[in-house]
């Protein structure tokens, strides 16, 4: 435990309601890796969001504490990326524009962005696409270049916050693949919040499940299935027996 | 030795396809231009249809010429008025009246509008006050502005300044208001502060809405303008127009009406043009 990346110890968030206190996250405590595939996943109302908000220094926590590097985790960080549900694209700029904004906003050197900016379109499979603007994509599309943008200053850890969420099954399915690829690629440690325990188990090295009311850290899943994954895999029964693992803890298997 | 057509065929076909992408999409344009004319000529057809009735109705004195002068009597009128030496230096008392009460209204409800919606502070301070200074009809404020500002522009403008001062307040505040809950976590999880959220953000998702208040702020400048006239000037159209009414010229007044709304429409489409170079992301 001592040589992990992000730590959190006794992690507590209450929000006052006009109906009284709610406990968004009680006495949540892990460890994560540099490298790893984190996923959070669980029901609405289970915290994972509030936990992912909190990693990126976003929300203040009740009590506990959560560091990274040993840095305590209580404002937003440089090497610290989020990505969202919707692309969050600003419709005024075009794609290029668009990836290139955390470099601007940053003032990271104009030369060096503007050619990660082209790498980083290849990357995700949108080369040709620029000079386009939000508008002219389709959904998947738009959250390729939201991933390029997540990528563009270099952050370590990437936070995602259901970013497939909203897409079809099929573009979600391929996105998780495009997602892998990229994440093999640059090595990146990702913790990736998600409501579909098949995704959950298909990205990551390991799973954290979490339960609602208060919202509790249920359990880990160590997923040992090899790496580099590919759609065949969710035919092998190690695959079913640990979406079923999940689900029990979950307790939605009646 | 065999052509495997299934080589050959998929090139063809992408090329055909192609061709009949661009014809579709030709199609689609002359299609909408074809509704553009079509509305324009009913909105045109429109007009030539109500000349003839408001000829008749003049003609056939089915109403008084002093209530609704003829259109033949009220284009010669405008012609007098316009050729008259004192139509262009009274015209231009009132423009300049517009322009620098459109001016300030738009600058002062701006500043306003930024300065709230980014300080919680000023906000707490000024908002209440802003709102319930709205509440009386600003009209009633003509003659007072008149007794502190004199019968001559500064009275006009101040007026123009009071009308057209809150939609322009408001739509920026909206504007600045209304953004994707993301998209500020975004910035602020890129460690951007209070101005580069304004800059990269803020500002621009404020701009539709933001031009909305603009083309409000400008129509009620000219009502500002011409009501402050109407209570207390010595030039001026609005001036004119209540100095023709009184001596009963009314295809005067109807020729004055009608050069205003002209001039008032006119940069109405000037700020429309505008705002679609501004707000470019919004056409489709």
């Amino acid at each position: 435990m001592t040589d992990a990346l992000i730590e959190g110890n006794h992690l507590t968030k209450v929000y006052g309601t006009a109906t009284g206190p709610l406990v968004a996250l009680a006495d949540v405590s892990f460890a994560i890796e540099e490298g790893e595939f984190i996923s959070l996943v669980g029901p609405s109302g289970c915290g994972k969001s509030t936990l992912l908000s909190i990693l990126g220094g976003l929300e203040e926590r009740s009590e506990g504490d959560v560091a990274l590097d040993g840095e305590d985790l209580d404002r937003p960080r440089t090497d610290i990326g989020m990505m969202f549900q919707t692309s969050v694209l600003f419709p005024w700029r075009t794609v290029r524009q668009n990836v290139r904004l955390p470099g601007i906003v940053l003032g990271l050197d104009a030369k060096e962005q503007a050619q990660k900016c082209e790498e980083l379109l290849d990357l995700v499979g949108l080369n040709g696409f620029g000079d386009r603007y939000p508008s002219e994509l389709s959904g998947g599309m738009r959250q390729r270049v939201a991933l390029a943008r997540l990528l563009a200053h270099g952050p370590r850890v990437l936070l995602m916050d259901e970013p497939f969420g909203a897409l079809d099954e099929f573009t979600r399915e391929t996105m998780n693949l495009e997602l892998l690829r990229i994440w093999e690629k640059t090595g990146k440690t990702v913790v990736f919040v998600t409501h579909n325990i098949g995704e959950s188990v298909f990205l990551s090295d390991r799973v954290f499940v979490m339960t609602p009311r208060p919202g509790r850290l249920a359990g880990t899943i160590d997923v040992d299935l090899p790496r580099p994954r590919s759609a065949q895999m969710m035919r092998d029964p190690r695959y079913s027996e640990l979406v079923f693992e999940i689900r029990g803890m979950l307790g939605i298997d009646h | 030795m065999t052509i495997d057509a299934s080589v050959v065929h998929p090139a063809i076909e992408t090329v055909q396809h192609q061709t009949s992408i661009e014809k579709h999409l030709a199609q689609e344009k002359s299609r909408a231009l074809r509704k553009r004319i079509t509305n324009r000529l009913l909105a045109a057809g429109f007009g030539v249809f109500v000349l003839p009735v408001w000829y008749a109705a003049t003609a056939f004195e089915w109403v008084h010429a002093l209530i609704i002068p003829s259109p033949v009597d009220t284009f010669f009128a405008a012609g007098r008025v316009m050729s008259a030496d004192y139509f262009l230096a009274n015209a231009w008392v009132t423009i300049s009246e517009i322009l620098w009460g459109f001016g300030l209204g738009l600058a002062s409800g701006v500043v306003f509008g930024v300065a709230v919606a980014m300080f919680d502070s000023v906000r707490a301070t000024i908002y209440p006050y802003l709102v319930a200074l709205q509440a009386p009809p600003k009209i009633v404020l003509a003659p007072i502005f008149i007794t502190w500002f004199g019968f001559d522009e500064p009275s006009k403008i101040a007026i123009a300044v009071v009308m057209s001062f809150f939609p322009m307040f408001l739509n920026t505040l909206t504007g600045l208001s209304s953004v994707d809950p993301n998209a500020v976590k975004l910035m602020r999880s890129l460690t951007c502060g209070r101005w580069q959220t304004f800059r990269y953000l803020l500002l621009p998702n404020a701009l539709p809405i933001m031009m909305t208040g603009v083309k409000l702020c400008w129509t009620l400048a000219v009502l500002g303008v011409i009501v402050g006239e109407f209570v207390g000037a010595s030039a001026g159209i609005g001036y004119l127009i209540y100095a023709m009414n009184f001596q009963l010229d009314i295809a005067g007044v109807f020729a004055l009406i009608i050069l205003l709304s002209l001039f008032t429409v006119i940069v109405y489409q000037l700020i429309e043009w505008a705002e679609a170079k501004i707000i470019f992301w919004k056409q489709v």
